[in-house]
């Protein structure tokens, strides 16, 4: 163990390439995490932010609110449910919105939901023409006080206060009243626009397990989830958890035969030392063990530059360009996965450490 | 010559490994390549191949065909645009729909374009691989691939309303959005819009399809079309489908992964081969102290980089040959004989030159060590 | 006691193609405490064996080892080893000393593998470096040593677990003879300083005057 440090201190120029390249891979891994996080965010902060039981969508929407519509009598049928103590209507429209100050082309991508419950975070729905914004809308420009307009028919709304996380398909998410909401879906999406009393989707709160009540009750009218159900059936959002997990693997692989391969050459180079360190009474584990201290304290070592470049990275990349959502979470199960990958890399040496012979450092010469 | 075969012959597990290992990581490559492709046609397949030369959507639609939407003072405004040709407009809505073979609803989307005499009016997709094109209300052309396989004579009953279409045509690669895509009249959209929300109001077209005039090009039209408002974004078919939010991402994704294969290729044959080169030291120091010249020695080793690359590509090609005729998820896949030819030259040049490492310490074996004994120092 | 008694060893090698080699036969050899041997023959002799043996490397195929009063012929691996760590001292041809250590540090790290003494080996390496003359090059790496420097850094590793053997694998081969001749000048005065015994294997005759008694071996068979 000392003498695998003492190597490492004496020597770091034999582990440059390979603490380089790790480097590369934990960055890389870090930075996919953090963007994979940042982008779920952004795809679900305003579902999450729902202080909810339920979420109740019609049976046909497949979760989507564009395509959801709860009508009068729906919504008397879930009301009359015994676990349900209180419902909200909430529906969307996702338009381009025009920021004062910002190029005629230079549009921010707005989720305008119009509800009835406040979410977690979010005050209670604010005065007609009135909006509360998502902080990730300061980005384009937007402040308090500030009227922007929305959707080619330039609908004027007023903001009057940020909120945090509540974004929705990567748009900033932007809260206002019933009628607020009604008015510029008429204005901007007639093909959208919803009779008075007709919503895109519920929000209940009751029982904690009402969800699974909701559909029977409605006579399958309805298509109920709870929070985090509703949060993976948002569209992409599954979809692009697979194909990060993939990349994220790949990488993790990748790693793996990367440590492999280098101790492996680490461990060929050494054989005759080896030997002469057995024929003074060492055991394969030790030796073996020095050989892990060494691919771990690497490994660290690259997680801890790697994890300094991402958060310096984090605070480099202008707000709202790229949506990545950097956490101690995030860097840790990164630096945990590599770790791994270390330890099992490295693993591939074992056979070649046991093999070696104490009797090769006598009668031969190197 | 002689050697770098004979050496492969007697440890073919070694070498075997080797060329498995590659032969993977070209599969994987190869694979992804398709796939990445197969994304991409699936997201816009319906933008590509449309036969509208320039599509103009609003600004306010962020390049998305159904955030676009055309008021009709712009829609009129389009019009005294100079050097516009044919115009027509484009609708577009995602709907679940139950298909008559099917038991189980699928999100089907349906593009409405304004048919014209044959069928075949600005926005109808360029190609058909089977059927005829709609002719009139309710009848449409449907894609290939994706979850569900339609055949002409199916109909689609959209959810709720029951609104029924029918498939009179199918065409490869018109997929929107990796879903089920239906290409009928531009008054079936606007039907079908009306069907599911009774209370929707009159549905505007998203984009406006547009052809150039005689002697104009796609590229005039677009800035003629672009400088007459700030409210218009024309894009030229190309462009509209590469400009699509998401697909640059995709790209961009796909892109980091294969960067990630070039650096691993050469790192796994840099390594192995200096692995090799350090084992048989003794061997190699020998042979130079009876007269190899240094400059065969490294011949030999980089005729074994290329057996092993080449063999990794062989089987990493025919790993991947099959795969490439099958579907995944609603994504077709395709051989892509391109995408061979490059990454089999890339790996092959990154190969040979991270094995000069190797190389350089095999020219730097001194045949007098053989009488010494010490070989390839550290 | 004596510090290695042989007797009766024999090590056949099976080869490849099931053939067997007799590297050993019958030998029997013992070593008095305070005594250098020296074993000389041409290489493929079977001395290398009969070191190995000796020091708890092989085991041997038949016949009885015991050194310093334990029998050791029926060791496993790891009670060879730690009966190494213990009682064996080596000294091998090429040197070999730990590269990235420096002299001092080449002798506490056989501390590091077995009981770990922390202080004690540390003022042991200590002293064993300054009764070898080594004691200004004791933060000297070995590429920083010359060669009869190094050789004595390998004297002390010897040296440095107290033990009641000392096996030299051609100590002097990679020196020339001037500098062979005070390296084992140098042994001779360690081991009798000591008490400690040592067999050093040799093909060299002209290091044999510096030992108490010579052994010839030739084809596996020992003569005096």
């Amino acid at each position: 163990m000392k003498l695998a440090l003492k190597e490492l201190r004496r020597r770091p120029g034999r582990f440059a390439t390979a603490t380089v390249i790790i480097t590369l891979i934990a960055i890389l891994l870090m930075f996919l995490g953090s963007l994979l996080d940042g982008l779920i965010r952004s795809s679900t902060g305003a579902i999450r932010a729902q202080d909810a039981d339920a979420i109740v969508y019609s049976s046909t929407a497949q979760a989507s609110f564009p395509r959801s519509r709860i009508d009068v009598d729906v919504r008397a049928q879930v009301e009359g449910l015994p676990g349900v103590e209180e419902t909200g209507g909430i529906g969307l429209v996702q338009l381009g919105a025009r920021v004062p100050g910002n190029g005629p082309r230079d549009l921010a991508n707005v989720a305008l939901f119009g509800y009835q419950l406040a979410p977690n975070g979010v005050p209670e729905p604010p005065p007609a023409g009135q909006a509360y914004a998502d902080d990730v809308l300061e980005a384009d420009g937007v402040e308090v006080g500030m009227t922007i307009l929305l959707g080619p028919a330039r609908t004027p709304v007023e903001v009057i206060g940020f909120v945090s996380d509540t974004s929705f398909n990567g748009q900033g998410g932007l809260w206002t009243s019933e009628e607020t909401w009604r008015a510029t879906l008429i204005e901007n999406r007639p093909d959208a626009q919803l009779a008075d009393g007709v919503w895109q989707a519920l929000v209940v709160r009751g029982d904690d397990d009402v969800a699974s009540q909701i559909d029977a009750a409605t006579s399958g009218a309805t298509d109920s989830y709870t929070v985090t159900e509703a949060v993976n059936a948002i569209p992409g959002v599954e979809e692009q958890q697979g194909t990060f997990s993939q990349i994220i693997g790949v990488t993790i692989a990748v790693a793996l035969v990367v440590i492999g391969l280098f101790f492996a050459l680490l461990t060929v180079e050494r054989l005759s030392l080896y030997g002469v360190l057995k024929a003074l009474g060492a055991k394969s584990m030790t030796i073996f063990g020095g050989l892990m201290v060494q691919a771990v304290v690497v490994t660290l070592i690259a997680s801890a530059v790697a994890a300094v470049l991402v958060v310096l990275l984090d605070l480099l990349i202008p707000p709202g360009s790229i949506p990545i959502f950097v956490s101690a979470g995030s860097i840790l199960s990164s630096t945990a996965l590599l770790l791994l990958a270390a330890a099992v890399g490295c693993s591939f040496s074992l056979r070649r450490v046991l093999k070696v012979d104490p009797a090769s450092a006598i009668g031969t010469t190197s | 010559m002689f050697l770098a075969l004979k050496e492969i012959a007697r440890a073919k597990t070694r070498f075997g490994l080797l060329v498995a290992a590659i032969g993977l990581l070209v599969f994987l490559i190869l694979f992804q390549q398709s796939l990445q492709n197969g994304l991409i046609t699936g997201f816009v397949g319906a933008i590509r191949n449309q036969n509208a030369p320039v599509l103009v959507y609003s600004v306010d639609g962020q390049r998305v065909i159904q955030g676009s939407i055309i008021p009709p003072d712009l829609e009129a405004e389009l019009q005294t645009v100079d050097g516009i040709g044919e115009v027509g407009r484009i609708g577009q809505g995602t709907f679940t729909g139950l298909p008559s073979r099917s038991s189980e609803t699928f999100d089907t989307t349906i593009i409405g374009y304004e048919l014209g005499p044959d069928g075949q009016g600005l926005g109808a997709p360029i190609e058909l691989a089977g059927g005829r094109y709609p002719t009139q209300d309710l009848e449409v052309v449907a894609s290939t691939g994706g979850d569900f396989e339609f055949a002409v004579g199916d109909t689609i009953v959209l959810q709720p309303g029951g609104f029924t279409v029918d498939v009179v045509g199918i065409a490869d690669d018109i997929q929107l959005n990796v879903a089920p895509t239906l290409f009928a009249s531009y008054d079936t959209w606007s039907n079908a819009v009306q069907s599911v929300n009774p209370d929707a109001g009159e549905p505007l077209p998203n984009v406006i399809a547009v052809a150039p005039a005689d002697g104009v090009s796609d590229v005039e039209v677009v800035g003629a079309i672009n400088a007459r408002s700030l409210d218009f974004d024309a894009l030229t078919r190309a462009d509209a489908a590469s400009e699509t939010p998401g697909v640059a991402q995709v790209q961009q994704s796909f892109q980091l992964i294969f960067l990630l294969y070039g650096l691993v290729v050469p790192c796994v044959t840099g390594l192995f081969f200096l692995i090799v080169t350090f084992q048989k030291a003794n061997a190699l120091t020998l042979l130079r102290a009876i007269g190899a010249p240094a400059g065969r020695l490294v011949w030999s080793l980089l005729i074994q980089v290329v057996l092993m690359i080449g063999g990794g590509l062989i089987l990493g090609t025919a790993l991947y040959y099959p795969l490439s005729q099958s579907r995944l998820g609603g994504i077709s896949l395709r051989f892509e004989t391109g995408a061979v030819i490059f990454w089999s030259v890339l790996l092959l040049v990154l190969g040979v030159a991270s094995s000069l490492v190797a190389a350089r310490r095999v020219l730097r074996i001194d045949p007098i060590e053989a009488t010494t004994g010490a070989g390839v120092g550290v | 006691m004596n510090a290695l008694e042989l007797s009766d060893v024999r090590k056949i090698y099976t080869m490849g193609d099931g053939s067997d080699v007799v590297a050993l036969d019958h030998a029997s050899l013992t070593v008095a405490d305070d005594e250098i041997v020296a074993l000389v023959g041409p290489s493929g002799s079977g001395k290398t064996t009969l070191c190995s043996i000796a020091g708890g490397i092989l085991s041997p195929t038949e016949g009885r080892i015991v050194v310093a009063g334990e029998d050791i012929s029926d060791y496993g691996d790891k009670q060879l080893t730690a009966f190494r760590q213990q009682s064996i001292g080596f000294v091998f041809q090429s040197v070999n000393l730990v590269p990235f250590l420096n002299a001092k540090e080449n002798l506490t790290v056989v501390d590091e593998l077995g009981k770990r003494t922390g202080k004690v080996a540390q003022q042991r390496a200590d002293q064993l470096l300054e009764e070898l003359g080594l004691a200004d090059r004791k933060k000297n790496l070995p590429s920083q040593l010359s060669g009869g420097q190094r050789q004595r850094v390998a004297i002390g590793r010897a040296l440095m677990n107290d033990p009641k053997l000392v096996l030299f694998d051609e100590p002097t081969s990679a020196l020339d003879t001037e500098l062979g001749e005070q390296v084992m000048e140098l042994i001779r005065m360690e081991m009798k300083r000591r008490g400690t015994s040592a067999i050093v294997v040799t093909h060299d005759e002209r290091i044999t005057q510096f030992c108490d008694r010579s052994v010839h071996i030739i084809d596996g068979h020992l003569a005096a």
